[in-house]
């Protein structure tokens, strides 16, 4: 148990969440400002915000405090947190100038008094921030009603983003579906949770994990604790957009705004990892080493038999289901979307793998895929059609000739998201299967390779479009946005994507920290001697020594 | 104070504890976690067979509250406080959620005038 | 004890990393000269950012050799590739990071290619100051990023930095020789260098992953470890190919049979980039990167015979074919392969000494020729016909030109007693006597090519410096000039019909050569500081090249400079030279001796020859040409030198045209069959799973939610009856 001793370290773990809190605060407050040139700010404090959160979580982060926090991944949030308030400052840019836009356009040209009442940047960049603290709190979680909380904290501000981020009635239809879906999966993964405090009896993460174990030293982790394992992971299945829950992404993706659904491609998918990477933990992997009821010595390794299953067929469903649907789409938010459910697909793989390998590469591969989806996403936002976002395959159309910067900035992260050599997206799936690989789990590794060659069709038509096809009718009205940052911020990711695997080795021994520790607080202290590599796909096997 | 409470333990003449304090018998515990399992079938049923938003949302707090049954009975099957505290948590939770399903639904039925769910599908294949 | 175990360990040095600015600079002025295109600049800003740039990385070169210690340093810039894995096999990591490698090899190649960088940079300031503007500004971020990658392939301490920077110099090839991109046969060219060099670099690629698959490592010092330490068995049947690939890489880049191909056609790029790519630097890259991987090659014996045999037949080949060759900067192009021939032919008979000071003494005197081909290329309106250019020594303006021209062409010709003798010399005498390695008939080869070298050298600069006054624009030329720069050009009147000139054959004696004052009249101009000072230089630095040499003889120093810049470095072979003990007799004469005696015979016959033929007695050249074209035994001999040995339309009918047809073959294939069959099977089957599970996606809210649900059902379904399975 934890005792008031352990409070002050804790805390300070927390401050990047404090400080995004302030952040969310002072902007929901400037947004409401009555000069234009204090509403425009908004976005810039909230980037000071986060990167002072990157800051902060760099240097307040201690091997002391961490451990004092009895986390299952002491050092997860040494790495995650920084990855998401750098790739967030990314995800604030492609916003600027469209929220907003109407009523600021009357404003300035004084057909409409200021309201308060109308104006709403301030809370779109304030829930943004606050969903990003939500997502890093989630790396702190030591019990559930924390990782519970922290969950809703990331999901509830992503709904109202997307009802608010653009007038259209296509976004409000994305947003009853969001929401409505949404609380149908907190309620499964509830559920779940309230299974697993019945089998386990404790709410610790870290007491879970010890009761799981000693279960699966005597005859196995029963009924319950099972039933409600697959049920928490069925229901952040939602978040991370992978089979049976991904049904929505195509159409919320396609309504919300197309800076809310790059946001909606990151931030909710980092916190629902995290939460897995967390939940599946106390169920196993490697390197356990417990004293179980009759004292005997066990060394436990691999996810229980049912778990390890329904995450292979996930896996394998998400990233063919997302290829495929891709394939024939005329919008390309929507074939975004689908290419964001397979990459979730392969992310999965991380979490068969597991500790330390898989959970390194997963999150690894995480700021890859956020580096070169924001790309995609900003780029799509840096254009207009007539006042309207630019969504289909004929609006880019040549787009080289007008908008050579956007076209190649597309192609780019297009070429990466497939993953073709020099691209970061490789780098990323490098690590990922090689992690695979190593643990013997060949055939996922063979059916992932195969759908990276079926993506390269979308992925490539994304590429050659814009700057092979000849100009369409409708690209030639195409017109760059009315601010210059959705086409900064592509221009950053796309950059990012091709320089970013210059330090890849570098990024790869970074994200090694996010398994660092995994294990060491076990009820006996992590037996180094035991198995390493998961036995199999099907197995979890007890060993005793 | 708990070096006492152990000796008496071991004399014997521990007093008894009353009714409320003890573990409920596995009777009591099986009824609740079943109207818990209700609760979030009748829940899933009527979110899916329901049209009007705002049943649909009621819906999914009749899931929350099996959650929360679950928990409550899970508790005192264990004799462990902090499911209870989790309860306490999902309520505060589940008000928010309400008050973010109110908006949006107002929101909503001032656009298109109705509260069934199938006005809204524009979007799709 | 192998060359591999000789070389010092190296040490790991931050405190170097200034170093790095070398690599930097180049890439800063290729960035500048980008953004220079970009804002339309007209003026010569490109060129002064890109000679300072290279000036200053020749200072940090020289700052580098001026302290360098004598064991080799890693510098690292920063960590680019570390991959580790645990698991089966022998091999667990990959390593490529971005350091450099210095050591004395790195530094000797460095400074001379950063120097004639800055200097031809330069010439290049006034060469191609016709083009200001777009073209100004693509030419030197050109020459910048060749620079940069020509860096990176030298000082890289790992091959696959090296591989990069190989295929940054051959696109920053493609990039110049494409220059005049509106004439096809600059296209035409370009991409032939691209795509012959692309066979090369499959081998060199691949022999970099064999070296990787057998000794676990591509960075120089490890490896280096792995072969002292005995990695090599000689069983593997991929460990002996390895060299044969790596080779294959040098004979594309360093244009040796039977890739050689692309050198003489990659002229259509401007003067300037054909010397310093074309001549001096790139094309050493070859010589470079076997002398690098010497301690690997040592090993295989047959591996350096053959590179000995190639590098003579090369240099016998593009010597006969440069006979008869009439485009001035065509017979110095044949005159690059052939010596680049000679520079393997020294690295297989075992002398790396020889092939570096071969490199070095070439680098200068080639870069000479081309520029002076260049001042006359520019002077003369793009005239490089040795027919139509006659007695320039006479037109005002162009005497540095013309005696700079007869400097490059005696050290090309190994005028005894000049640098380039005392290089050639070297290898032909490793070839007669060195050892174990040495193949005397390769040497007698050599020999003769030296005397066909002289013969051919002397040709061009008899033909066009001496005998009578003549001279006439290149019609093509004049009419590209006109047509792309007419306007802003600084000698507009250049383009005023230039086709008669052509047509007619322009003579004018020296005196009335452009006093006419007829706008019909074609102005030959004159070169002025830019160029001539950077030939005066290169003419200095040319006779200065044989320094080295000229200390040992006067016994101020004991050991040749290059030998010693080779010390301590994978090619490094001890400080004596073969013959040097003077224990080697040829014809029972001491080695040198015979050298000198030998070599001078072939030199001045080779001159003599020429003089008779082109300058005293122009007509009996003619006269030759036509009676061995008379008789049908002899007719092959000048047809087949003039058309190449047909080389080219060997590989257009044997290789292209089959490939072509092949190609033809594929893609009606591709068409009708595997569009038809496979993309209608298996590529639409996703498309078919897609339309399948389509309907999924297409329900309003509740629809997906009943998919969500049934899919959790089933989920917890298989779950329950998974753990009853497993429970009893």
């Amino acid at each position: 148990m934890m005792g008031m001793e352990s409070m002050g370290p804790r805390l300070g773990l927390l401050a990047p969440e404090m400080v995004l809190f302030a952040g969310a605060v002072l902007v929901s407050v400037i947004g409401l400002s009555r000069s234009a040139g204090m509403r425009r700010s908004v976005p810039l404090w909230c980037i000071v915000a986060l990167v002072a959160a990157a800051f902060v979580s760099v240097e307040t982060w201690t091997q002391e405090r961490a451990s004092a926090a009895q986390l299952l991944f002491p050092s997860m949030g040494s790495f995650v947190k920084p990855m998401l308030a750098l790739v967030g400052v990314l995800l604030v840019l492609p916003g600027i100038g469209a929220i907003d836009r109407g009523v600021e356009g009357a404003i300035a040209s004084g057909r409409q008094a200021f309201d308060a009442l109308r104006v709403m940047r301030g809370e779109h960049y304030a829930f943004a921030l606050f969903s990003i603290a939500g997502a890093m709190l989630l790396c702190g979680a030591s019990d559930l009603i924390w990782l519970f909380l922290a969950l809703e904290l990331v999901s509830l501000p992503t709904y109202i983003m997307v009802a608010l981020g653009r007038g259209s009635r296509k976004a409000q239809e994305a947003a009853v579906k969001y929401f409505f879906l949404g609380a149908l999966s907190t309620a499964l993964f509830l559920y779940g949770f309230a299974l697993i405090y019945g089998s386990t009896g404790t709410l610790q993460i870290a007491g879970i994990r010890d009761a799981f174990a000693a279960q699966a030293a005597g005859p196995g982790i029963d009924m319950t604790g099972l039933a409600g394992l697959c049920l928490a992971i069925l229901g952040l299945c939602f978040k991370i957009t992978a089979v049976p829950m991904h049904f929505y992404a195509p159409d919320v993706y396609e309504g919300a705004a197309v800076h809310v659904s790059a946001f909606l491609a990151f931030v909710p998918k980092v916190a629902g990892f995290v939460a897995l990477a967390v939940l599946l933990g106390t169920a196993g992997w490697t390197g356990h080493a417990l004293i179980a009821a009759d004292g005997v010595r066990v060394a436990y390794t691999g996810l229980p038999e049912p778990v390890a299953a329904v995450l292979w067929m996930s896996a394998v469903l998400t990233m063919t289901l997302g290829n495929v649907g891709a394939l024939m789409q005329r919008s390309i938010k929507r074939t975004l979307a689908y290419s964001s459910v397979s990459h979730s697909g392969y992310m999965m793989i991380g979490l068969i793998v597991g500790a330390p390998a898989g959970i390194n590469a997963l999150f690894f591969y995480l700021l890859c895929y956020g580096i070169m989806t924001t790309a995609s996403f900003a780029a799509l936002a840096a254009l207009e059609r007539s006042g309207e976002e630019v969504d289909s395959f004929d609006d880019i159309a040549g787009l080289r000739v007008r908008h050579p910067a956007v076209a190649w900035m597309l192609a780019i992260s297009a070429v990466s998201l497939v993953g073709i050599p020099p691209m970061v997206g490789f780098f990323g799936k490098l690590a990922l299967f090689m992690a695979a690989f190593e643990s013997g789990q060949v055939a996922l590794v063979a059916i992932a390779v195969v759908n990276s060659a079926v993506s390269a069709w979308y992925y490539l038509r994304l590429a050659i479009v814009p700057l092979v096809a000849p100009p369409s009718a409708r690209s030639a009205t195409v017109v760059s946005a009315p601010s210059r940052w959705p086409a900064i911020c592509a221009v950053v990711c796309g950059v990012g994507s091709v320089i970013v695997p210059l330090a890849a080795s570098r990024l790869l021994q970074a994200s090694e920290r996010a398994s660092e520790g995994y294990g060491a607080g076990s009820a006996v202290a992590g037996d180094e001697s035991g198995p390493k590599g998961s036995g199999g796909l099907y197995t979890s096997r007890l060993t005793r020594p | 104070m708990t070096q006492a409470l152990l000796a008496m333990a071991q004399d014997g003449t521990l007093p008894e504890l009353p009714e409320t304090l003890r573990a409920a018998p596995s009777g009591e515990i099986a009824a609740a976690l079943l109207i818990s399992a209700l609760l979030m079938a009748i829940g899933v049923v009527g979110f899916l067979s329901r049209r009007n938003m705002i049943i649909m949302f009621l819906c999914t707090e009749l899931m929350f509250q099996g959650a929360a049954l679950a928990m409550v009975a899970f508790s005192r099957h264990h004799m462990d406080v902090s499911g209870q505290v989790f309860v306490i948590f999902i309520l505060t939770v589940a008000a928010a959620e309400a008050a973010l399903a109110l908006g949006l639904v107002v929101l909503l039925h001032r656009r298109r005038e109705t509260l069934s769910a199938e006005a809204w599908g524009e979007l799709g294949e | 004890m192998t060359l591999a175990q000789s070389i010092p360990t190296a040490t790991v040095s931050e405190s170097m990393s200034w170093v790095g600015l070398a690599l930097l600079f180049p890439l800063v002025s290729a960035v500048l000269c980008a953004l220079m295109a970009a804002f339309r600049f007209r003026g010569k800003g490109p060129a002064l950012v890109t000679a300072i740039a290279l000036g200053a990385s020749f200072a940090v070169i020289l700052r580098a050799y001026m302290t360098y210690s004598g064991t080799p340093v890693v510098i690292p810039i920063f960590d680019w590739i570390d991959f580790s894995w645990s698991g089966g096999g022998t091999f667990k990591s990959f390593a490529a990071n971005m350091s450099l490698y210095v050591d004395r090899l790195t530094l000797f190649w460095m400074l001379f290619v950063t120097g004639l960088g800055t200097l031809i940079t330069v010439y290049a300031s006034e060469y191609m100051e016709s083009d200001r503007g777009a073209g100004y500004c693509r030419f030197f971020f050109g020459i910048s990023i060749f620079l940069a990658s020509m860096t990176a392939l030298v000082m890289s301490d790992n091959l696959l930095m090296l591989y990069l920077g190989w295929e940054g110099v051959g696109l920053a090839s493609y990039l110049l020789i494409g220059y005049y991109y509106t004439r096809p046969s600059a296209v035409a060219a370009a991409k032939k260098a691209f795509i012959v060099n692309r066979i090369g670099d499959l081998g060199l690629a691949l022999g970099t992953f064999l070296i990787w698959s057998n000794y676990g490592t591509v960075q120089y010092d490890t490896l280096f470890a792995a072969l002292s330490s005995g990695g090599w068995s000689g069983a593997d049947w991929d460990k002996s190919l390895i060299p044969y690939l790596l080779m294959l890489g040098a004979f594309g880049k360093s244009a040796q049979i039977p890739l050689y191909v692309w050198l003489p056609d990659a002229m259509e790029g401007p003067t300037p980039v054909s010397a310093l790519i074309h001549a001096a630097t790139m094309v050493t890259a070859g010589v470079y990167h076997i002398a690098r991987m010497y301690p690997l090659f040592e090993l295989h014996p047959d591996a350096l015979a053959t590179v000995a045999w190639i590098g003579g037949g090369t240099a016998l080949l593009a010597a006969t074919i440069g006979m008869a060759q009439y485009d001035m900067k065509r017979v110095f192009a044949y005159s690059t392969i052939s010596q680049l021939g000679y520079m393997f032919l020294g690295l297989g008979v075992g002398s790396t000494f020889a092939a570096a000071y071969h490199t070095f003494t070439h680098a200068f005197f080639k870069a000479l020729l081309f520029l002076t081909a260049g001042a006359v290329m520019h002077g003369f309106g793009g005239q490089l016909d040795i027919r139509k250019l006659s007695g320039l020594l006479k037109v005002p303006g162009f005497r540095i030109v013309g005696w700079m021209m007869l400097v490059g062409c005696l050290w090309l010709s190994a005028l005894p007693y000049s640098a380039a003798f005392f290089s050639k010399d070297e290898i032909i005498l490793a070839a007669f006597i060195n050892g174990d390695r040495a193949i005397p008939a390769l040497g007698w080869i050599a020999l003769g090519t030296a005397a066909l070298t002289a013969y051919y050298t002397f040709r061009v600069w008899f033909r066009v410096w001496l005998g009578p006054v003549r001279y006439e624009p290149d019609p093509v030329e004049m009419a590209h000039m006109a047509a792309a720069h007419g306007a802003d050009h600084g000698h507009g009147d250049h383009g005023h019909d230039a086709a008669s000139h052509g047509a007619h054959g322009h003579s004018a004696s020296h005196g009335t050569g452009h006093g006419h004052g007829d706008s019909h009249d074609f102005h030959p101009h004159a070169p002025r500081l830019a160029i001539n000072g950077v030939l005066v230089i290169l003419g200095i630095g040319a006779v200065l090249a044989g320094l080295p040499n000229y200390l040992v003889m006067a016994g101020r120093e004991s050991e040749n400079w290059v030998q010693w810049m080779l010390a301590g470095s994978s090619a490094y072979q001890g400080a004596g030279v073969p013959g040097g003990d003077h224990s080697h007799t040829i014809l029972g004469m001491d080695a040198h001796r015979a050298m000198l005696l030998l070599g001078g015979c072939a030199t001045f016959g080779g001159i003599a020859v020429a003089a008779w033929l082109h300058l005293f007695s122009r007509a009996s050249a003619d006269r030759l040409r036509s009676a061995l074209l008379a008789n049908p035994l002899t007719r092959w001999i000048p047809l087949g030198a003039e058309r190449k040995w047909l080389v080219d339309e060997f590989y257009h009918w044997v290789l292209r045209l089959p490939l072509w047809i092949g190609g033809q073959i594929m893609s009606f294939a591709d068409r009708h069959v595997l569009d038809g069959a496979l993309v209608n099977g298996f590529g639409k089957l996703p498309l078919a799973l897609g339309r399948l599970f389509r309907p999924l996606y297409g329900g309003p809210l509740q629809g997906y939610a009943v998919t969500m649900a049934g899919g959790v059902a089933l989920v917890l379904a298989w779950v329950v009856w998974m753990w009853t399975r497993g429970a009893h």
